[in-house]
């Protein structure tokens, strides 16, 4: 891979569960993500894609190995810190988008620039605007998100995972709602924002189509990346 | 505006039925401490002014004689009882004890009284009296009785000297009014005939029933004292310092002393038990609100579980969630207090205008209030703690969530 590395991991291990219902979710994954580029993690449900995209967002611990976001080791860190650098480097998109219900469009893109508080009300209403206009709601900010259709909601999510400018965007199965039009339309967005802006985005999906859109796809098996291959290859590198 | 104070604002508004119930509860809880502790306090101070203005802060009575204790050889009895004080009836050198007295800052007045109980008859009425021998003047200025004369002059008081005011209570036992006579017994056993020339409402129904004033010479020559004073009785600047200075003025004057405290003790605690069986009435009243709240908060985290998570997701720290919840509220409690306050103060305003018909212990025909602020800042500060004890829980509970499981849990 060339470029920067916006996100990295080595030898993650994860385990689930207390005693006999303890799962060994992660075993040794590491993967290197880099600015600009498209990583999809794919596999069998239950495999450990969830559980390494929270890992890899630092919404959970690993039980060892280590992570780096922005060429910062991220290690034995408060929770407070985790969510500083959570809501500064990273953004979420998730399979139900998960806006706030009673929020507009332009709140809920407000609200993770309402937890950096580096910008005024105004400017972070006009900057909701223009990332909401960059996914093509730019008519609809004052609309109450319930009243928003499935796919308009989750561009709202996509405008809303970018509201701070974050090097890294994880997404879990963020087209998995949506019907085959809606899902490749979200899906090429948030391809050409993560291309022209310079992020760095890292997607599970169970859609094969998707997947192979992206620059890099890996595939999990047992809590293992079994095999890793740009677009339009198939080589192995777990 | 801060980011959890921006989101409690509009979490607030998603549940308003149930918000408005826990608003009204501690509206209701706040409103009707203010008011009912402005009722009870208010007949309690003005059982105080009228105690005080009829019979002073502070009374000095009988001489008693010093122990000089340095002298007195210790009892090898264990049990026996210290040695009792000997009293000597009367005040004597009532001019020198006043003079002193009125050097003292805390004192504005002091009053000689003859005090003694006869019997009085008017007609076929008899009744047991408590007569006070008074100089008329000194009297004035040491008490409120020029102000709760309620019928005649004192003036004709004054110019008189058989003449006499009487309790409304016992001018009404015996049928009297101004103009009319009494006879009161003397301890030798003759009558002797006073004038009515005024009728007085102390509104303390013990002194109204009973007391009768006549001027000093013909209350010493009917009871037949030696001596001019049985007490002097005191206005004080600052009756709540009574304790202090009767303490300092019977050492200073080797007489027994008392302060309307000490002599109203019974009354008064009773006035005290009264306030505080209300208050702890109505705190239940805010403590049923703040369970409420915590109902309602608690339903409200519950609902929000998946807002929590997301939140958390965006990079909302443990303390900003449960900030969201304590702000909830914390505009429970600042709005509830407020309005709490205004209906207090309106409740307060209203039934003091209402007419009552009370004759026994203090006589008054309307509700009797006192407008105090630490009425107000007591029944507010409840209120806060009452709203931040129900508040905290389930903010501890949303802070504590863990957004892993929520995410998980909806996503696979």
């Amino acid at each position: 891979m060339k470029g920067h590395i916006s996100l990295s991991c080595r030898e993650l291990e994860r385990y689930l569960g207390e005693e006999e219902e303890r799962v060994h979710a992660l075993r040794g994954v590491s993967l290197e993500v880099e600015a600009g580029s498209l990583h999809a993690v794919v596999g069998p449900s239950g495999c450990g894609k969830s559980t390494l995209l929270y890992i890899l967002g630092l919404l959970d611990t690993p039980d060892a190995g280590s992570l780096e976001i922005s060429s910062t080791q991220i290690a034995d860190l408060s929770d407070e810190e985790l969510a500083r650098r959570r809501n500064q480097l990273i953004g979420f998109i998730f399979q139900f988008h998960f806006l706030m219900e009673d929020f507009t469009a332009q709140e809920n893109v407000m609200v993770p620039m309402r937890r950096l508080g580096r910008l005024s009300e105004e400017e972070m209403g006009e900057r909701a605007a223009s990332l909401l206009a960059a996914v093509d709601l730019g008519d609809k900010l004052r609309r109450q998100s319930r009243h928003l259709s499935g796919g308009e909601q989750q561009r709202v999510a996509i405008a809303r995972a970018l509201a701070n400018d974050p090097q890294v965007i994880l997404a879990d199965e963020p087209t998995g709602n949506l019907d085959t039009n809606n899902s490749q339309r979200a899906f090429d967005l948030l391809a050409n924002i993560v291309r022209e802006r310079e992020k760095a985005l890292l997607l599970v999906t169970h859609n094969r189509s998707i997947a192979e859109a992206c620059d890099w796809v890996h595939e999990m098996k047992d809590g293992r990346i079994i095999a890793s291959h740009p677009r339009g290859a198939r080589s192995s590198t777990s | 505006m801060t980011a959890p104070l921006y989101i409690a604002l509009r979490f607030a508004t998603h549940r308003k039925r149930a918000l408005l119930l826990s608003l009204v509860g501690v509206v209701f809880g706040v409103g009707i401490f203010i008011c009912t502790q402005a009722q009870t306090q208010g007949f309690a101070e003005f059982f105080i002014d009228s105690t005080i203005g009829s019979n002073g802060a502070l009374v000095v009575r009988s001489r008693f004689q010093p122990r000089y204790e340095g002298l007195v050889v210790p009892s090898k009895n264990v049990n026996a009882l210290p040695a009792r004080r000997n009293y000597f009836e009367g005040v004597h050198n009532v001019s020198e004890i006043m003079r002193v007295s009125r050097q003292f800052s805390n004192v504005v007045a002091c009053s000689p009284v003859l005090r003694g109980n006869v019997s009085a008859r008017s007609g076929f009425e008899t009744a047991t009296v408590e007569l006070f021998g008074i100089d008329p003047p000194s009297h004035l200025r040491a008490t409120d009785l020029a102000k709760q004369i309620i019928d005649g002059k004192f003036d004709d008081f004054t110019n008189n000297s058989s003449a006499v005011i009487l309790g409304y209570r016992l001018a009404e036992q015996l049928e009297v009014g101004c103009g009319d006579s009494i006879q009161l017994l003397s301890p030798g056993g003759e009558y002797w005939r006073f004038v009515v020339a005024a009728i007085a409402r102390s509104g303390v129904g013990t002194i109204d029933s009973t007391r009768v004033y006549a001027q000093t010479r013909a209350a010493q020559r009917l009871l037949k004292k030696p001596y001019e004073a049985s007490m002097i009785i005191y206005k004080l600047r600052d009756p709540y310092r009574a304790p202090a200075l009767e303490t300092h003025f019977e050492n200073l004057f080797q007489h027994s002393s008392q302060s309307w405290q000490e002599r109203e003790e019974s009354t008064l605690q009773l006035f005290i038990m009264l306030r505080l069986s209300v208050a702890i009435t109505v705190s239940l009243m805010i403590l049923l609100a703040g369970f409420g709240i915590f109902n309602v908060l608690t339903m409200s985290v519950l609902s929000k579980i998946r807002e929590i998570a997301i939140l958390r997701s965006m990079g909302y720290r443990r303390i900003d969630i449960s900030a969201i919840f304590l702000w909830q509220g914390a505009l429970i409690a600042g709005v509830g207090s407020l309005l709490g306050c205004v209906l207090g103060a309106a409740m307060t305003l209203g039934i003091s205008k209402v007419p009552i018909h009370i004759r026994g212990l203090l006589y008054t025909n309307h509700f009797l209030v006192v407008w105090d602020w630490r009425h107000y800042f007591w029944a507010t500060l409840l209120a806060v703690v009452a709203v931040f004890i129900a508040s905290y829980v389930p903010a501890q509970r949303a802070a504590h969530l863990q957004p892993v499981d929520t995410l998980r849990g909806s996503s696979l």
